[in-house]
C-alpha cells in the first residue's frame, strides 16, 4: 500500500476539482455562452446573426437547467476558496437569470432583429446575465465589486442599444454615471471592510466587523449599501429607474427590471448576513424603513404615470420595497429568505408577463401609453388575459402567484416583529391597485380601437418575432397561476434554499 | 361523493367552459350558466339530505393542497353554511335567469357569473383560511368586472371604489389570519382547528388587534356604518343581477365572517368589544333606515334598508358575544342572525329585482316621476306590496320570525339597544309604506299609462324569491332545524 496512498489522495484532489467545476457548470456555461457568442458575432455574416440569439437563448436554458442539476444531485457547497457560494439563493437566482435571461432574448428579437449590431446585444446580455449570477453567489468583496461593475457594464450598453435614440442616449448616460458612482462609493466601503478585517472574505469581515468601532462599521456600511440599494432600485437610490427603463429597448426594460434587481437584493441579503451577522448596528430596522419608503414612493409615483412603461418602472422600484421587506427579516425570522426567493420567482414571472404583452401592443400600436391598450381584450383576448393576470398578481390578488408571495412576506414580516412593515405594505397594496388598474380598466373595458401610429405598410416588419412575444406571454402567465394554485412544489423548494453561512 | 368539492367545481368548471363556447350569440353561454348551477344545487340538495342537524361541523373533505404552509382543501359545513349555500345557488339560479340586460348572455357574462358563483359558495363552505380569503378576493374581482362592464352610466367610478373598498378591507383580514397561523401550535390555515385551539386567546393587545383587523375586513363588507359608502354607488350602477348577487350573497360574506373567525375563534376578544359591536349595528341600523327614508332613487332606497337589516343582525351577533347572556338567549340571536341573513336575502334581491322591473317599464327610478302603478301594473303591484311588507318585517312573511328571535337574544344581552333599534323597523315601515304610495298609488300620469305588466320570464324570476318569502315567513323551522345554532356555535 505504499504508494497507493498517494494515489488515492492524487485522486480524491483529481475527484475534487471536476466537482468544483460541476458546481459551477451554470456560471461556467453562460462564460462560455458569452465568449462564444462574441465570436460568433464577430464572425457571422450580417443575413445570419439570428444564429447568436438562438446560441444564447439555448445557453441560458441550459444554465438553467444545470442549476437545477446541482441543486438536486449534489447539493450546496462554497467552492473556489470560498468566495462562490453554491446553495439556495445563488442556485435559484441561476435559475431565474436562466429561464428570465431566455424570455428576454425572445421579447427582444422584434426589435433588434435586423439591426446593425444584432449578435453583439446577445453576447453583452449574456454578459450582464453572467454578472448577475455571480454576483448573487459571491461571498467575496472584490468578487462584489467586480460583479456590479461588470453588470453596470453591460446593462449600460443594453439600455443604450437604440443609439439613433436621443432618449436613449441620455437614458444610458445617466444610468451609467449613476451607476458608477454608487459602485465606486461601495468599493470604497468594501476597503474599509478590507482594512479592518485584513482579507475580503465577507465571512471574515463579519468576524473583524463584530469588534470594530461602531462609527467605522456604520459609515463602511453604508457606502456598500448605496451599491446594492442602486442595483435593487431602492429609494433614495432609484431615480434613474424611470428614465432607463423609458430609453432602453423595452425587451431590456423587462430585463433590468427583474434579473439585475433580483442579484442585487440576493447579493443584499448575503452581504448583511455573513458581513454583519446578528443584527449587526441594527440593520434590520434600517432595511426595514427603506423598504417601507421605498414601497411607498414607488407606489405613489405610478399613480400620475400615462407611460404604460414609466408605470411599470414605478411598480417595480414598489416591488424592490416588497422584497426588501423579507431581507429585514432576515435576522429575525425564518420565514424570510424563503419568503424572499418565492418573491423573486413569482415576481421574476408576473414582470415578464406584463412586459411581454407590453412590448406585442407596442409592437402593434406604436406606442406604450396607456391609452394604446384600449381595446385590446377585443383585439387579442389572451394577450388581455396574460396582462389581467400579471397586473392582479403585481397587487397579489389570489390565487395567484403574487398573491402567495406576499402571503409569504407578511408572515416573514410579522414573524419578525415588524407588523407596522406589513401594515404599511397592505396600505401600499391597497394604493397600487389604483394605477394597475388604470393600465387593465382600458384593456378590458374600453372596445375603441386606436389608431395611433397604425402603420400597415410597416406592419410584417412590425409582426416579426410577434408570435414567439405572444407565447412568451402565455407561457408567462400560465406560471403566473400555476405557482399560485399548485404552489407546493415551489415553495417545498424555497423551504430547503438555505444560504451557506 | 365528495358533494361539497363538486358543489364548488361544478360552476368553475362552467366558468372554464365559457371561453370554448362558439363566438356568435346564442343561448349556449346561459345554458352553460343554468345547467352549472343546477347542478351545483343538486350536490346542495344531496348535501342537505346526509346533514344532520344535531351535529356540528360536518361532512368535511379534506385533500393535500400545500403542505409546507399548513394549507389543504379543506370544507365542511354547519348549520350556517348550509343555509347559506343553499340561499347562494337560489340567488344565482335567480340572478342569471334574469340576466345581464336585454341581449342574449355573453360569454363573459356567464363566465363572471360562474366564477363569483363558485367562490361565493367556496367561501361559505371552506374550512381553510388559504381558501376562504381566496374566495374572498376573487368574489370581488368577479364583482368589480360585473360592475365595470355591465354597470350604469357612471359604472367605472362605482366599480373602483367598490374594488379599492372591499381590498382595504380583505386585508387586514389576511393579516389576521397570518397572525392566527403564526400564533397556533402547527401553523395551520385549518379553521376547524384554530377554532378548537384558539390561538389567540384573551383580550391583550395582539388579540385586540387581531380582532379588529378581521373585523374592519367583515364591517367593511357587511357593510357597517361609518364603512357603508361604497354599497349606495355599486348597487345604483350595477346590473339588476348585480346588485341581487351583491344584498343577497356578497353582503353575508361579511356577517358570516363575523360569526366563523370574529365569534367563533375568539369569543373572549369579541366580549370586550360586544358593546361597541352592538352600537356600530344601532347606529347602522337607525342610520341606514333614516337615510333610506329621504331617497327618491328606488335602488338606493333598497340599498339603505340593505344597511338598516345588515345592522339588525351584527346587533344579534354583538348580543350572542356578550358577558350577561344566557345560552338560550345566545342560540336566539344566532339563529335569528343566520335567518335573517336567508330572509334578507331573498327579500332584498326580490326588492332590486322588482326595482329593476319598474325602471325597465316606466324608464325611471325616481319616485318623484312615478305614480298610480296599481293601474297599468296589477301584478307587479301585488308582489312590490307583498315585499315590501315582508322587508319591514310583517308577520307570517319572511323576515318576521328572523327579527323576532334576533330581538330576544338581543334583549336579554343590550335592552337599551335592542329597544332603540326596534325604532328602526317603525321607520322602515313608514318609508316602506310611503314608497309605496308614492308610486304606486294616486293618479297615473299619462306616459305610464300603456305598460306591459310582468312577462312570463320575469315571474319565472320572481316566483321562487316570493314563495321562499311566504314559507319562511310561515314556516320558519323550514330552514331553522338546520340551522339550529346549538349544535356548532362554540
Amino acid at each position: 500500500m505504499g504508494n497507493g496512498g498517494t494515489l488515492q489522495q492524487a485522486k480524491t484532489a483529481e475527484d475534487t476539482m471536476l466537482r468544483e467545476l460541476a458546481w459551477l457548470a451554470p456560471i461556467g456555461t453562460l462564460a462560455v455562452a458569452a465568449i462564444v457568442a462574441v465570436a460568433l458575432a464577430t464572425f457571422l455574416p450580417r443575413a445570419h446573426q439570428r444564429a447568436v440569439a438562438t446560441w444564447v437563448t439555448v445557453a441560458h436554458l441550459t444554465c438553467a437547467a444545470l442549476a437545477a442539476g446541482v441543486w438536486l444531485d449534489r447539493g450546496f457547497r462554497s467552492t473556489m476558496s470560498a468566495t462562490v457560494q453554491v446553495d439556495g439563493p445563488s442556485l435559484a437566482l441561476t435559475g431565474v437569470v436562466g429561464i428570465g435571461g431566455a424570455i428576454c432574448c425572445i421579447l427582444a428579437a422584434p426589435a433588434v432583429r435586423g439591426t446593425d449590431r444584432e449578435g453583439e446585444f446577445y453576447a453583452v446580455l449574456t454578459f450582464a446575465s453572467l454578472s448577475c449570477v455571480v454576483l448573487a453567489s459571491a461571498a467575496d468583496a472584490a468578487l462584489i465589486a467586480i460583479a456590479i461593475g461588470a453588470l453596470g457594464l453591460a446593462t449600460f450598453i443594453l439600455t443604450g442599444y437604440l443609439r439613433g435614440s436621443k432618449r436613449a442616449n441620455e437614458a444610458s448616460i445617466k444610468y451609467y454615471i449613476f451607476g458608477t458612482v454608487s459602485g465606486a462609493i461601495m468599493a470604497y466601503g468594501l476597503s474599509w471592510w478590507f482594512g479592518q478585517a485584513g482579507t475580503t472574505s465577507l465571512r471574515e469581515i463579519g468576524v473583524a466587523l463584530s469588534s470594530a468601532p461602531a462609527g467605522i462599521v456604520v459609515a463602511s456600511t453604508a457606502m456598500v449599501l448605496v451599491g446594492l440599494f442602486y442595483k435593487a432600485a431602492a429609494v433614495p437610490f432609484h431615480f434613474w429607474t424611470p428614465d432607463a427603463y423609458d430609453g432602453a429597448p423595452l425587451a431590456v426594460a423587462a430585463y433590468l427590471s427583474v434579473l439585475p434587481k433580483l442579484a442585487g437584493l440576493i447579493a443584499l441579503a448575503r452581504v448583511l448576513t455573513l458581513a454583519l451577522p446578528a443584527d449587526l448596528i441594527g440593520w434590520s430596522t434600517v432595511i426595514a424603513i427603506v423598504a417601507a419608503a421605498t414601497m411607498t414612493l414607488g407606489n405613489l409615483a405610478a399613480l400620475r404615470q400615462d407611460n404604460a412603461v414609466r408605470l411599470l418602472a414605478y411598480s417595480s422600484i414598489a416591488q424592490s420595497g416588497y422584497m426588501l421587506m423579507a431581507v429585514a427579516a432576515l435576522d429575525r425570522s425564518e420565514q424570510a429568505l424563503p419568503a424572499l426567493i418565492y418573491y423573486a420567482i413569482a415576481y421574476a414571472a408576473t414582470n415578464l408577463a406584463v412586459f411581454a404583452v407590453v412590448i406585442a401592443v407596442q409592437r402593434e400600436q406604436g406606442s406604450v401609453a396607456i391609452s394604446a391598450f384600449a381595446g385590446l381584450g377585443r383585439r387579442h383576448p389572451r394577450q388581455a388575459t396574460a396582462l389581467g393576470l400579471g397586473l392582479l398578481s403585481l397587487v397579489g390578488i389570489p390565487p395567484l402567484t403574487g398573491f402567495v408571495g406576499k402571503l409569504e412576506l407578511f408572515t416573514a414580516s410579522i414573524d419578525a416583529d415588524q407588523t407596522w412593515l406589513a401594515v404599511i405594505a397592505v396600505v401600499n397594496t391597497v394604493i397600487s391597485l389604483f394605477y394597475y388598474l388604470r393600465l387593465l380598466t382600458p384593456a378590458i373595458l374600453e372596445s375603441s380601437e386606436p389608431t395611433v401610429g397604425r402603420d400597415d405598410t410597416d406592419r410584417s416588419g412590425r409582426r416579426h418575432g410577434i408570435r414567439a412575444v405572444n407565447r412568451a406571454a402565455t407561457a408567462a402567465a400560465s406560471a403566473v397561476l400555476v405557482f399560485g394554485l399548485a404552489a407546493e412544489p415551489l415553495l417545498s423548494l424555497v423551504d430547503h434554499a438555505t444560504m451557506l453561512r | 361523493m365528495p358533494w361539497l368539492t363538486l358543489t364548488i367545481v361544478l360552476p368553475f368548471l362552467g366558468a372554464a367552459l365559457t371561453p370554448l363556447l362558439p363566438a356568435r350569440p346564442g343561448r349556449a353561454p346561459l345554458l352553460v350558466a343554468l345547467g352549472a348551477t343546477a347542478l351545483a344545487g343538486v350536490c346542495v340538495i344531496a348535501t342537505w339530505i346526509r346533514f344532520d342537524p344535531a351535529d356540528g361541523m360536518q361532512l368535511v373533505e379534506q385533500a393535500t393542497w400545500i403542505p409546507s404552509l399548513g394549507v389543504a382543501w379543506r370544507l365542511g359545513v354547519d348549520g350556517m353554511s348550509l343555509a347559506l349555500v343553499a340561499l347562494t345557488v337560489v340567488l344565482f339560479l335567480v340572478a342569471i335567469i334574469h340576466g345581464l340586460g336585454p341581449a342574449p348572455m355573453s360569454r363573459a357574462a356567464a363566465g363572471l357569473l360562474l366564477l363569483l358563483e363558485a367562490s361565493c359558495l367556496a367561501y361559505f363552505l371552506a374550512e381553510d383560511f388559504f381558501l376562504f380569503y381566496i374566495a374572498f378576493d376573487v368574489t370581488l374581482v368577479a364583482m368589480y368586472f360585473l360592475i365595470a362592464l355591465w354597470g350604469g352610466e357612471r359604472r367605472r367610478y362605482a366599480a373602483l371604489k367598490f374594488f379599492l373598498y372591499t381590498l382595504i378591507g380583505s386585508l387586514p383580514v389576511l393579516l389576521g389570519i397570518i397572525a392566527m397561523v403564526l400564533a397556533s401550535d402547527h401553523g395551520t390555515f385549518d379553521m376547524i382547528r384554530l377554532a378548537d385551539e384558539q390561538p389567540i386567546a384573551g383580550t391583550g393587545l395582539g388579540a385586540s388587534l387581531a380582532f379588529v383587523a378581521f373585523f374592519a375586513g367583515f364591517a367593511i363588507k357587511t357593510p357597517i356604518v361609518p364603512f357603508h359608502t361604497w354599497l349606495p354607488a355599486a348597487h345604483v350602477e350595477a346590473p339588476t343581477s348585480g346588485s341581487v348577487l351583491l344584498a343577497g350573497v356578497l353582503l353575508k360574506l361579511g356577517t358570516y365572517g363575523l360569526i366563523r373567525v370574529n365569534l367563533q375563534m375568539m369569543p373572549e376578544a369579541f366580549q370586550h368589544f360586544a358593546l361597541p359591536v352592538a352600537l356600530l349595528g344601532l347606529v347602522s341600523a337607525l342610520y341606514g333606515s333614516l337615510v333610506a327614508l329621504a331617497q327618491t332613487d328606488l335602488k338606493r332606497l333598497v340599498a339603505y334598508t340593505s344597511i338598516n337589516h345588515m345592522g339588525y343582525i351584527v346587533i344579534g351577533i354583538a348580543a350572542a358575544a356578550a358577558t350577561g347572556i344566557s345560552d338560550r338567549g345566545r342560540e336566539l340571536a344566532i339563529d335569528g342572525a343566520v335567518l335573517q341573513m336567508i330572509a334578507h336575502g331573498i327579500v332584498t334581491s326580490g326588492l332590486f329585482l322588482l326595482a329593476g322591473m319598474i325602471a325597465e317599464k316606466t324608464g325611471t327610478r325616481d319616485l318623484r316621476r312615478l305614480g298610480g302603478l296599481f293601474r297599468p301594473l296589477p301584478v307587479l303591484g301585488a308582489v312590490v306590496s307583498i315585499m315590501f311588507f315582508a322587508s319591514l318585517g310583517l308577520p307570517g312573511l319572511a323576515q318576521f320570525p328572523a327579527e323576532l328571535q334576533l330581538f330576544l337574544g338581543a334583549f336579554d344581552a343590550f335592552p337599551v339597544v335592542g329597544a332603540l333599534a326596534v325604532s328602526g323597523i317603525v321607520i322602515t315601515a313608514g318609508l316602506f309604506l310611503l314608497a309605496l304610495q308614492r308610486a304606486f298609488m294616486g293618479r297615473t300620469p299619462e306616459r305610464l299609462h300603456d305598460l306591459a305588466d310582468l312577462t312570463r320570464r320575469e315571474r319565472a324570476t320572481l316566483a321562487p324569491l316570493l314563495l321562499l318569502t311566504v314559507v319562511l315567513g310561515i314556516y320558519p323551522r323550514l330552514a331553522l332545524d338546520a340551522i339550529h345554532s346549538a349544535s356548532w356555535l362554540l
